[in-house]
C-alpha cells in the first residue's frame, strides 16, 4: 500500500527553546509548595478508610445459622454458577437432620472477580459477599480461602 | 391395526399399543412417572394426562389402548391444566430439598415441574412428615418423603428381580414403600430401583454425595463384570470414576444392570495401579523407559520363541487378542490359554463368566494349540519363557513357583501383582476397561464398543498399542496409530468380524457374522 508523508508542523521559537518546558515545571512547584495545605486529594490509606456503599462486594463468606450449624449443604450450585471457576466443594454426609454439608469449601480468592453470583444462586443463603476488600498473601496457597477462613 | 391421529399427525399401531408408545412412535414424549417400558403398566401417578375426542374426561396416555380413529390431543390447553394440577397434588407433601437431593439435575420431578408445573404451591398447611435416609441394604438409600408413590420399584423387583422383597405400606397420606419382614434388601440387582425411580426417593449409597449430576462426564460404554456385556453410561468428574448406570439396549440387557457390575469402575482408581515400564535389573524391578522395556520385552519374546507360554486374558479386547494371537503367530507358539474368572450367574443377565470378552478369544483361537500347553499344565511342560497379557496368577502360588524358573516372562497389566513382583522381567503397564478403546463380544455374539472414561494413569499405554508395537517389531511403519486401525485389520483377516468397523458397532453393537453364535457360558 502506498503511504502518506505526513507533514508535521514546524517549531516556534519559543518551542526550539525548551520554553513551555519551564513553565510546566513551574505548575509542579507551585503543586509542591501546596503539599501539606488544605487542597489535598489523596486519601491516607491504610490510616484512612474507605466508606463502603451498602451493596459493596468484598470476599464471599459462608454463614452459620442460629444454631451454630453451617448452613451450607454443599448443593454445588455456587460451583456451577461461577464465572471463573473459582469455587470447589467436596460434599460429604453428616450427621442431623440435613444430611449433607460440605468437607471442602474451597475458594480461590486469585480466581474470584466479585461478582455475586454465588451469594445470588444460593438456595440456602449461605454464603454472602462480605465487605472485606484487604485481600492479601505471600503464596498462591495462602489466596485459597478454606473453609475455616470462609 | 388401528389408525389414529396424535397431535394432528396420523400413525398405524398394532392392536393393543397404548397411547404414550404411539406417540413415542412419533417422538412426542408425554410425561409420565409410573410408567416405564420395561415394567407392567400401574396408571397411578396420572401425570400423562391426555384429551381424547369423545371421551368426556382427560385419560391417561398409559393405559388407554389405542383404537381406530381415534383423535388424541397431548397438549392441548385441557391436557397441560389436567397435568399442572396432578404435578401440584404430587408436590403437596414433597420436602422441596434438591439442594441435597443427589437426584437433583435427573429428576422427573424437577423436569415436569419446571416444564408444566406452577412456580409455587398453593397449600400452606403443615406437611406430612416421613422417614427420611432409611437403609434399605449398604447399597441403596430411601427418603419416604420425596417417593410419589409410584410403585416402579415394586414393580421391578417383583417383575425383573423376581424377588418380592418391597410394598407399600400403611394407609392415605402415610403411605410408604417398604421393605418386606422388615428385613434388608437382597436382591443382586437392587440398584435398578435406583434408574427407576423417578424421583430423589431411592438413591444410591455409592455415588451418596459424590457429586452432583450436571457436573459428571458420560461415557457410553460396556460393564467388563462378565460376559453378558451390559451396555452403561459412565460418570466421571476431576478425571476419576464415579458411577457405572445402565443404558438402554434391547438386543443385550434391555434396561437394566446387576450390582455386582455396577461396582466394577472402582478398579480404576486402585491404589497399586501400574504407571510406568520395568525391567527386572540385579533382581529389582527397575522403572525404564517405553523403548528399553519394549527392546526387552521384544528380545525376550524372540529368545523364548516356540517355547513361550501366552496367557492371554480375556479381559482384553478383541483387538487386544487378535494382536496377541498375531504375536503367537509371529512366535510359532501353540502353548496359549485364557484364564476363568468366577462371577455371579441367574436367569437375568449375568452369565457366571466374569470374563467379558470370552467369546471373543473363542473365536480369536486363544487355546492350547496342537501339543500345546494350557493354564493346567504349563508348569510341568519344558518352556523357555512366560507372556500374561492383562492376568495374573496370584491365585496359584504353585503356578508362580513356575515362573520363577523361567528364564523370561513378561506381564502386560495395569496392577501390580504378587506375579509380578516374584516372576516378572519385564513389565508393561497397560489400561483397564474404563481407559481404553476398543470391543468386547460378549456372551451371545455381540460385538460391543467400550470407550475410555477417564485418562490413563501416569505414563500407562493401552494394551492394544503396547501389542501393535510388539508384533510391528522394528518395522515402524506398521505400528497402529487407533484402536479404530487395529479392529479394521481385523475385521479384514477374521470372518466373524468381517465387514465391521468401529464406527458401525456405535453405541448399540453388531452381532458376529456366523451362522452358529458363540455358545453360552464357560
Amino acid at each position: 500500500m502506498a503511504y502518506v508523508k505526513v507533514k508535521r508542523r514546524e517549531l516556534t521559537l519559543s518551542e526550539r527553546f525548551y520554553l513551555p518546558v519551564i513553565a510546566g515545571m513551574g505548575t509542579t512547584l507551585k503543586h509542591m509548595l501546596q503539599m501539606g495545605g488544605t487542597s489535598r486529594v489523596t486519601m491516607e490509606y491504610p490510616e484512612q478508610k474507605w466508606a463502603l456503599p451498602d451493596r459493596y462486594r468484598g470476599a464471599p463468606v459462608l454463614v452459620k445459622d442460629q444454631q451454630g450449624r453451617e448452613k451450607c449443604v454443599s448443593c454445588s450450585l455456587c460451583e456451577y454458577v461461577c464465572p471463573p471457576r473459582a469455587i470447589s466443594i467436596v460434599p460429604g454426609e453428616i450427621e442431623g437432620p440435613v444430611e449433607k454439608g460440605p468437607q471442602v469449601f474451597d475458594i480461590d480468592m486469585l480466581r474470584c472477580i466479585f461478582c455475586g453470583y454465588c451469594e445470588e444462586v444460593c438456595p440456602e443463603q449461605a454464603i454472602f459477599m462480605s465487605e472485606e476488600y484487604e485481600l492479601c498473601g505471600s503464596s498462591r496457597e495462602e489466596m485459597v480461602h478454606h473453609k475455616d477462613r470462609l | 391395526m388401528p389408525k389414529l391421529t396424535i397431535d394432528g399427525r396420523s400413525v398405524e399401531v398394532p392392536k393393543g399399543t397404548t397411547i404414550i408408545q404411539a406417540a413415542r412412535q412419533l417422538g412426542t414424549d408425554v410425561p409420565h412417572y409410573c410408567w416405564h417400558p420395561g415394567l407392567s403398566i400401574a396408571g397411578n401417578c396420572r401425570i400423562c394426562l391426555v384429551e381424547v375426542e369423545g371421551m368426556p374426561t382427560l385419560q391417561i396416555a398409559c393405559n388407554t389402548q389405542c383404537s381406530d380413529n381415534m383423535v388424541v390431543r397431548t397438549a392441548s390447553d385441557k391436557a397441560k391444566r389436567g397435568r399442572a394440577d396432578v404435578m401440584e397434588l404430587l408436590l403437596i407433601n414433597h420436602p422441596l430439598d434438591c439442594p441435597i437431593c443427589d437426584q437433583a439435575g435427573e429428576c422427573k420431578l424437577q423436569e415436569y415441574s419446571f416444564r408444566i408445573g406452577n412456580d409455587r404451591s398453593r397449600f400452606d398447611f403443615p406437611k406430612v412428615h416421613k422417614p427420611k435416609h432409611v437403609k434399605f441394604s449398604d447399597k441403596v438409600m430411601f427418603d419416604a418423603e420425596r417417593c410419589i408413590l409410584c410403585t416402579r420399584c415394586v414393580r421391578f423387583m417383583d417383575e425383573i428381580a423376581k424377588s418380592d422383597e418391597l410394598d407399600i405400606s400403611n394407609r392415605g397420606d402415610r403411605n410408604e414403600i417398604s421393605v418386606k419382614r422388615g428385613g434388608e434388601l437382597e436382591s443382586p440387582y437392587q440398584m435398578n430401583i435406583i434408574d427407576v425411580c423417578p424421583v430423589g426417593a431411592l438413591t444410591s449409597q455409592d455415588f451418596r454425595f459424590k457429586s452432583r449430576v450436571w457436573f459428571l462426564e458420560s461415557t457410553h460404554t460396556v460393564c467388563s463384570g462378565c460376559s453378558r456385556g451390559c451396555n452403561v453410561t459412565a460418570g466421571a468428574r476431576w478425571n476419576k470414576m464415579l458411577r457405572l448406570i445402565p443404558r438402554e439396549n434391547a438386543a443385550v440387557n434391555k434396561w437394566w444392570m446387576c450390582d455386582e457390575g455396577r461396582l466394577t469402575y472402582t478398579d480404576v482408581a486402585a491404589a497399586d495401579r501400574l504407571g510406568a515400564p520395568m525391567v527386572r535389573k540385579d533382581g529389582r524391578l527397575v522403572e525404564v523407559s517405553w523403548d528399553e522395556a519394549l527392546a526387552a520385552a521384544a528380545k525376550g519374546l524372540a529368545a523364548a520363541g516356540d517355547d513361550l507360554f501366552a496367557l492371554i486374558s480375556a479381559r482384553l479386547t478383541n483387538e487386544e487378542i487378535w494382536l496377541a494371537s498375531k504375536l503367537c503367530d509371529a512366535l510359532g507358539t501353540p502353548h496359549r490359554d485364557t484364564k476363568p474368572r468366577a462371577f455371579g450367574k441367574d436367569d437375568l443377565l449375568r452369565t457366571g463368566d466374569g470374563n467379558p470378552n470370552s467369546a471373543g478369544a473363542r473365536i480369536l483361537g486363544v487355546a492350547p494349540g496342537k501339543g500345546g500347553a494350557g493354564l493346567a499344565n504349563f508348569a510341568s511342560q519344558n518352556l523357555a519363557g512366560a507372556a500374561l497379557f492383562g492376568e495374573d496368577l496370584d491365585d496359584r502360588p504353585e503356578a508362580i513357583a513356575a515362573l520363577q524358573k523361567l528364564a523370561f516372562v513378561l506381564v502386560v497389566d495395569s496392577r501390580e501383582s504378587e506375579t509380578m513382583r516374584k516372576a516378572a522381567h519385564v513389565v508393561l503397564p497397560g489400561l483397564t476397561a474404563y481407559e481404553k478403546d476398543g470391543s468386547f463380544t460378549n456372551v451371545t455374539g455381540r460385538v460391543q464398543r467400550i470407550a475410555p472414561c477417564v485418562r490413563s494413569p501416569g505414563d500407562a499405554w493401552p494394551d492394544w498399542k503396547i501389542l501393535g508395537w510388539l508384533v510391528a517389531g522394528n518395522d515402524r511403519g506398521a505400528r497402529p496409530k487407533t484402536c479404530a486401525e487395529v479392529f479394521a485389520r481385523m475385521a479384514a483377516a477374521v470372518p466373524e468380524f468381517s465387514g465391521m468397523t468401529h464406527g458401525m458397532l456405535g453405541t448399540a453393537g453388531l452381532d458376529v457374522r456366523s451362522a452358529a453364535p458363540a455358545q453360552g457360558s464357560v
